[in-house]
């Protein structure tokens, strides 16, 4: 995939740069708004993240721009702000997603793959993995043809770690993406653990492979053996 | 003790010791100007009784004069006279009187005499008793009075102030409504309403810059966060980590975390403070506990916590974020302040939601758990949850009270309509 990174903080551009391209992307970046304007002139993008705040312009303004344009690129705003009035806005302007800072890693490219395939005409709605089967509609896994019976908090962590496949996911990342911003529960971390056990349970009770991996207790991975 | 009181008690203290002192000077006086009209009375019917006796008698009043004259014969006649006062029997009201006497020694029809002269008092006394009267209650009487204006006078007078007192009450430096000026007649007032008014102003606009402050302020961090986090990402990405590396990392990530935690939180209170959270629509209380119980029920089954809960189907008019925030703290906080095995109690009616928890802590102090960055040192928390729930509470009107009853940690919320 093609993705822009408009983001004015380097060391922030540089992680999520380094990251998205070692899952096999294509990634250019703007630091400012007149370097964004340009390369959208030029090329065109899969996806593009959009920091709001740039040193030249309202990143807002960049969202009219390609609205104008018919363009239909996925855009995910990243921005240090979490308001909901900003969050509306943005989606109004037609932005895809809103990410606050800060952010994992592994939750903004499960964001970019899922908008990105929201967006495609043809999007496969459905995610495979060896012989495991992710319906994104009916929120279903199938092992090999079978049915596993996932809680909500499961599904959406099999779908988080598929979607980062081959990376490791701390449980800090984890915890944010099961019980989100409001939750202020830190001490949650451990019961990551039980989660993960639950699904590698269920799914190599139903016939797959045991794809889950600990990494130096810090968190897990999902990949091939 | 009210200024008007005081002040009231201490006038009458001392007006009565005056009119007390003023009152016993001038009945001396009065007395002592008496005394002397008698005396010079005395002194004429000693020349009476001399003229009587150049015609050869002896002098005797009228028996309706209160007067006695007594005569006495002695060797030798001093030529003296002494004044004083007596109880003397009055012969003619058949009872014992005060009276003022006169003695003196003379030559009556060539021989030496003592004579005694005494006259009752008793009209004379009555007449002070009058003339003490007469003037005693018309003081008292304009004494009243005086006290009775002042009182009205008073009271109208510091009924803008106490409007002022009130009006400095209401004032909340979280709410939108300034200080409300009050209109004074009196100049001290009016200078004390300006003064006011300014300082309310300046309250207000130094806690706006503050909010402000802590807002930019947090802000500020979240891109530096990031950056860390992000890094921290990658970092983890590596294969050449070693297993300490590991621990690290899982320090850094919970430093990281927690940092944010404490920054959106304190971005939250700056939010619920400048009331940017106002929509309010009606929120089944019930199903949203219920839900939220699904979301932490991992945190609870996972610490063995047993949860009783009684629940009625209630609805109130609220806004749904702050209420979800409010449900959620409530829900962490009965957790994380629990010991594993522990115990939660929820109940919902039409009044009041109650949470009540174990812990390891004896009884919190009331007053003091909804300050900001109150915590025991074992908490992980930001120590901002229960002041966040405080503020929400103060936004939403609802009563937040702690109590600690039967081994409960206990907070109840009550509704007001």
């Amino acid at each position: 995939m093609k993705i822009l990174i408009i983001e004015d903080e380097p060391g922030l551009q540089q992680s999520i740069v380094q990251y998205l391209m070692s899952e096999g992307n294509q990634c250019s970046m703007a630091s400012t708004y007149a370097q964004a304007l340009e390369r959208l002139g030029l090329y065109d993008y899969d996806c593009i993240l959009l920091d709001l705040g740039l040193p030249d312009g309202e990143g807002l303004q960049l969202l009219n721009y390609l609205k104008r344009l018919n363009r239909t690129e996925g855009v995910i705003i990243i921005s240090a702000r979490n308001s909901i009035d900003q969050k509306i806005e943005g989606l109004r302007l037609g932005a895809d997603d809103y990410l606050t800072k800060p952010f994992h890693l592994s939750e903004l490219n499960a964001r970019i793959l899922a908008v990105v395939r929201r967006k495609s005409a043809h999007g496969e709605r459905h995610i495979e993995f060896k012989e495991i089967r992710i319906d994104l509609d009916a929120k279903e896994v199938l092992v090999k043809g079978k049915l596993v019976y996932l809680t909500k908090k499961e599904f959406d962590l099999l779908l988080y770690f598929v979607a980062n496949k081959g990376k490791v996911i701390s449980k800090s990342a984890a915890v944010e993406h099961i019980w989100g911003d409001d939750s202020d529960m830190a001490d949650s971390f451990d019961f990551i653990y039980t989660h993960i056990k639950n699904i590698r349970k269920k799914l190599t009770d139903a016939g797959s492979g045991d794809y889950f991996q600990s990494v130096y207790g810090v968190g897990y991975k999902f990949m091939e053996i | 003790m009210k200024l008007f009181t005081r002040y009231n008690i201490i006038l009458m203290a001392i007006s009565l010791f005056g009119l007390l002192l003023i009152g016993s000077l001038f009945y001396r006086l009065l007395g002592y100007y008496l005394d002397k009209q008698i005396d010079h009375d005395l002194v004429e019917e000693i020349m009476e009784v001399k003229e009587y006796a150049s015609k050869g008698n002896f002098y005797q009043p009228h028996e309706f004069e209160d007067l006695v004259v007594q005569y006495k014969k002695i060797k030798k006649a001093n030529p003296s006279s002494s004044y004083a006062d007596t109880i003397f029997y009055n012969p003619v009201k058949h009872h014992t009187e005060t009276a003022r006497y006169l003695k003196t020694e003379l030559e009556l029809l060539g021989q030496p005499y003592q004579i005694l002269v005494i006259a009752s008092k008793s009209e004379r006394q009555e007449q002070i008793q009058n003339i003490c009267l007469i003037i005693l209650v018309p003081v008292m009487l304009l004494f009243a009075l005086v006290l009775l204006v002042n009182r009205i006078l008073l009271k109208k007078i510091w009924t803008p102030f106490e409007q002022l007192l009130k009006n400095i009450t209401a004032f909340n430096i979280n709410h939108e409504v300034p200080y409300q000026p009050v209109e004074m007649p009196v100049a001290e007032f009016r200078q004390l309403n300006k003064v006011l008014v300014e300082l309310s102003g300046k309250v207000k606009s130094d806690y706006n810059e503050i909010k402000l402050f802590t807002e930019n302020a947090s802000h500020e961090m979240m891109t530096p966060l990031a950056v860390i986090n992000s890094k921290l990402d990658n970092m983890l990405q590596s294969n050449v980590l070693e297993k300490e590396h590991g621990e690290t990392l899982v320090e850094l990530y919970k430093a990281t975390s927690r940092l944010t935690k404490l920054n959106q939180s304190l971005l939250l209170l700056v939010k619920i403070d400048n009331n940017l959270l106002q929509d309010k629509e009606k929120i089944n209380l019930k199903s949203l506990i219920e839900e939220k119980y699904v979301y932490f029920q991992e945190l609870i089954n996972g610490r063995n916590i047993h949860v009783e809960s009684v629940l009625a189907d209630v609805s109130i008019y609220a806004n749904q974020q702050l209420l979800e925030i409010l449900i959620n703290n409530l829900f962490s906080n009965v957790i994380r302040h629990n010991y594993d095995g522990g115990q939660v109690e929820i109940r919902l009616d039409p009044e009041k939601i109650v949470f009540a928890n174990t812990g390891h802590n004896p009884a919190l102090d009331p007053e003091k758990i909804f300050d900001r960055f109150y915590k025991d040192h074992a908490s992980e928390g930001t120590g901002l949850g229960l002041a966040i729930l405080k503020q929400i509470c103060n936004r939403q009107h609802f009563l937040l009270n702690y109590t600690y009853h039967h081994d409960l940690h206990t907070f109840i919320i009550t509704f007001k309509h």
